[in-house]
């Protein structure tokens, strides 16, 4: 009788209301993310490369990063927070940053991310950071390859209408061989351009930062070097964010605008992002943490990959559950049919 | 002449800009000059006949009052106030534009595209079984890459995150390649057969 029961509520659970599931999910995602909590960010190594190829421009004069905005809103969640992160850090450590856009749906996220980042930075538009702006896709191609002669003759105005050629920003600045590393922000296959023609006929640095998604996609170019590195999804944002926090954003005597990065340093810091100012865990060989705890506000723009991860962990997590709840439910009812046949 | 002449430009730039690629000369590298102030001139064509397509198609959905046509007024109303907002006020922050952007668009997309998290848990749960060996490999490989993005999957073991990149490094990788190789293949062999025009298709109106 009890086994009868048994078999019944897993034949139940097989066919169970797929509305009970998306509950489940939401509220998986939903209460990580009102109720953060603080988890260990494990920086990989695709993730550092494009910050150690960026911290190797600061201060100089001859060097810039040029970030593509490839994406629409849809994607935000997870590519929002690496343009912040990454814009922080050319904020942080005085690199010359560009920005461009071949969508229209882009031109606005752009502005977006340059106000969010630059919210308690003394930069100027035109001296530290210039926005190209939107340009219709059709031209991609022969911007792209019109940069890597001259990018004042190939794009002329910036998204004010100013005549780039006499912006401070470009002193120095002329071609790919100066605006060494261009990252591709986005939620396609839209880096093979960048690689195709950019790294093929220039030699660019070029980065990608792309969804979940895409990453698959986009091994093999990692692999040979085609990509500097790549930002993985939330994950390769959140990784980023800590970076930058415990890198390009840190302060001190010995270093007034931020310490060069070291793998060791990464190991043993964790910033937890529940608290109201930036705080550094740091653990040492024998597992004792001590905690340092700064002046500076732990903004919410600059922890939303971290607190988004949570989410992400716990959505996982649960998928996982499905998988092996479906499973287990699949074989206990295939048994039994067996049982009953023969 | 209508598709003869459209075929004639097609083999005829296609061949040249072959030959640029190849040939450093001083009048290939002027050709390329060119043809990339033209091609900056040819785009903006391109959204005003976007734009008179979408009126075209919903203006003539709502005159014939067709199934739906109230989603034709409000896209087309959309368009105009958009654009207009954005011409008149800009798109600076605190502009009408850039508020629509913010409370509009923004969520609206983002929903769309989160919608994606209850359809895969949802797939998992009723199809993602091990009925062979095949798709019981799919579902080992697809838990430890799930767990490798997260940190508990570091905190379970910290093989889990090296494991996950090995099949994402290796297998993954391979087959990526593979598939890589097989549509560079096709594509040039639709590029010679459009430059030889033997494909024809991209014409339109049928053969």
């Amino acid at each position: 009788m009890e086994k009868k029961k048994k078999m019944t509520t897993w034949n139940r659970m097989q066919h169970l209301d797929r509305r009970y599931i998306y509950i489940v999910v939401a509220v998986a995602i939903i209460i990580p993310l009102l109720i953060p909590f603080n988890t260990p960010t494990y920086v990989t190594e695709p993730t550092a490369n494009i910050y150690k190829k960026i911290d190797s421009f600061a201060d100089r004069e001859d060097k810039a990063i040029l970030m593509s905005f490839n994406h629409d809103a849809s994607t935000m969640p997870e590519l929002f927070p690496m343009e912040v992160s990454i814009l922080r850090h050319c904020f942080e450590r005085n690199v010359k940053v560009f920005t461009l856009c071949f969508l229209p749906q882009a031109a606005p996220l752009v502005d977006y991310a340059i106000n969010t980042a630059k919210e308690g930075y003394d930069v100027t538009s035109g001296v530290d950071y210039l926005n190209f702006g939107y340009r219709p896709y059709a031209l991609q191609l022969p911007i792209i390859l019109g940069m890597g002669e001259d990018i004042s003759e190939a794009l002329e105005t910036d998204s004010e209408g100013r005549k780039i050629d006499n912006l401070k920003i470009m002193e120095n600045i002329r071609n790919y061989d100066d605006m060494n590393l261009v990252i591709d922000f986005s939620g396609s296959a839209s880096i093979q351009t960048w690689i195709i023609y950019a790294r093929a006929k220039f030699g660019a640095n070029i980065a990608a930062g792309i969804t979940a998604v895409m990453v698959a996609d986009n091994y093999p170019y990692l692999q040979t070097g085609q990509l500097v590195g790549m930002l993985r999804g939330l994950k390769g944002a959140a990784e980023y964010e800590k970076l930058v926090d415990v890198f390009a954003a840190y302060k001190d005597e010995e270093y007034p605008n931020g310490r060069p990065y070291s793998q060791e340093i990464l190991k043993e810091i964790n910033v937890p992002i529940t608290a109201k100012n930036v705080t550094y865990d740091i653990t040492d060989d024998e597992g004792n943490v001590e905690r340092v705890v700064t002046d500076r506000e732990l903004q919410y723009d600059f922890k939303k990959a971290r607190i988004g991860m949570n989410a992400q962990s716990v959505a996982h997590i649960m998928i996982i559950f499905f998988i092996l709840v479906g499973n287990i439910g699949y074989f206990i009812t295939r048994k039994n049919k067996q049982n009953k046949l023969g | 002449m209508k598709r003869q002449i459209p075929l004639l430009i097609v083999m005829i730039l296609g061949f040249l800009f072959v030959i640029h690629t190849f040939v450093p000369h001083k009048i290939s590298a002027d050709f390329y000059d060119w043809w990339q102030e033209w091609s900056k001139a040819i785009s903006p064509f391109a959204v005003v006949l976007g734009v008179i397509s979408l009126g075209m198609v919903h203006g003539t959905k709502i005159s014939r009052k067709a199934p739906n046509w109230q989603y034709s007024v409000v896209t087309l109303f959309a368009l105009v106030f958009t654009a207009a907002s954005g011409f008149i006020w800009g798109r600076q922050d605190g502009t009408p534009y850039m508020w629509l952007f913010e409370n509009v668009q923004m969520p609206m997309s983002a929903t769309m595209f989160s919608l994606l998290a209850f359809y895969i848990a949802s797939a998992a749960y009723k199809a993602f079984r091990a009925r062979s060996a095949e798709a019981t490999v799919l579902l080992i490989a697809a838990i430890i890459v799930m767990l490798g993005q997260v940190p508990l999957g570091m905190s379970i073991s910290r093989w889990i995150p090296d494991i996950s990149t090995w099949i994402l490094n290796v297998p993954n990788m391979a087959a990526k390649r593979a598939i890589m190789l097989g549509v560079g293949l096709g594509m040039v062999a639709t590029s010679l057969k459009i430059l030889l025009g033997i494909e024809r298709s991209y014409l339109g109106g049928g053969d």
